[in-house]
């Protein structure tokens, strides 16, 4: 069992290191935001269910289970309505895209 | 400021007392098979007053309909088979787009429709794109009777609507529909 | 059992490479968005570190912190939209 904990933890790290590079790499705030997400999703279900099969199956540890599955609801919950108000309010701000994007029909729609 | 009707109150002190039992580690405790009273009582008391008054803020349709087991059957299919698999799908095409060396994006905002009704399904749907990684719903709108929402896309294969539409929500639009409606 | 810790370190490293976003990040978005990243990061590694040593405290805070990024980030996304 210790193995597979140790297999989702691998496979979360890598999703992470994808979204940090990604989030160094990219050139606007909302291309940003996409890696984001990918540290946030994948990253942080990795971690929660290798904590959940190693609380469960190896500590023995049943209050820790409840509370890792609570931090996972959470996290579920919460993650896309932050992300929402800060895309709304980066673009209200005045957030451009980058110059060659390939289309904007919100600031077509905003413009009539 | 609309009253809430008794259904709504007792669908809201359900789930808070859920909450209760998870956040106080009580849930442990009966797992383990030595619940405190105490602690219980406590709890169904603060739900209901917690209830009575943020009741309206929370349910505004239909509030009892949850409670039907083939819909939470659904929802239990929905969020350990269906959605993992897109979310796989997506977090890997991200991460090979940020990996690459090219950097091959193609960001825009589109416009796509939804043919949703209830308010549910519709915060549902958009949640699930917002949380899969490359696509972030950026506001909605109601023209003519229908919504619409505008999503930040990061390689927009076409521009127009209903293509949009098809490509992003896939089969998670049917699967909101078939639980919420 | 120790590699657990090792990956934790590896959390708390890739936080610290995103520092740079945060200082070089041109708009206060780009940074609200980095802050948010590195409170995730560093609560994957007060998850792993809980695991390591086998104390529950540890999830608790690991909780807190979850709470405040998403009020703080809500918060930050509110204001830039000029409706707080």
């Amino acid at each position: 069992m210790i193995y597979v904990v140790y297999a989702l933890i691998f496979f979360s790290a890598f999703f992470a290191l994808a979204g940090v590079v990604g989030m160094l790499r990219m050139p606007d705030t909302f291309c940003r935001m996409q890696s984001s997400t990918n540290i946030t999703t994948f990253g942080m279900i990795g971690v929660i269910a290798g904590g959940v099969l190693y609380s469960g199956f190896v500590l023995y540890n049943y209050e820790m289970l409840i509370k890792l599955i609570v931090m996972g609801l959470f996290y579920i919950l919460t993650t896309p309505i932050s992300a929402h108000a800060i895309a709304k309010g980066a673009y209200h701000h005045g957030n451009k895209m980058i110059e060659d994007a390939a289309c904007d029909q919100y600031k077509e729609d905003m413009e009539e | 400021m609309k009253k809430a009707s008794l259904p709504a109150i007792a669908a809201t002190a359900v789930i808070c007392f859920i909450f209760w039992l998870l956040l106080t580690g009580e849930l442990a405790s009966l797992i383990e098979g030595e619940p405190s009273l105490e602690v219980l009582i406590a709890g169904a008391l603060v739900s209901v007053g917690v209830a009575l008054f943020s009741a309206r803020f929370f349910i505004h349709e239909r509030p009892l309909f949850f409670f039907n087991p083939v819909r939470i059957f659904w929802l239990l299919v929905y969020c350990v088979g269906v959605f993992p698999m897109e979310l796989f799908k997506a977090n890997w095409d991200v991460a090979k787009r940020a990996l690459s060396p090219g950097l091959p994006i193609n960001p825009g905002i589109v416009k796509i429709p939804v043919e949703l009704k209830s308010q549910y399904g519709q915060s549902m749907l958009a949640d699930s794109i917002t949380l899969t990684p490359g696509t972030i719903i950026m506001n909605t709108v109601k023209e003519e009777d229908k919504d619409y929402f505008y999503v930040h896309w990061i390689h927009v294969d076409s521009a127009d609507h209903e293509e949009a539409g098809a490509a992003i929500k896939g089969r998670l639009e049917k699967w909101a529909r078939r639980i919420w409606e | 059992m120790s590699i657990l810790l090792y990956c934790a370190i590896c959390f708390v490293v890739l936080a610290m490479v995103l520092i740079v976003r945060l200082v070089i990040g041109p708009t206060a978005a780009d940074r609200a968005v980095v802050a948010d990243a590195i409170d995730v990061l560093c609560d994957m590694a007060l998850i792993l570190f809980a695991l390591y040593s086998g104390r529950g405290i540890y999830l608790d805070i690991a909780l807190i912190t979850a709470i405040l990024g998403f009020i703080g980030t809500t918060l930050i996304g509110k204001y830039l939209e000029g409706k707080l």
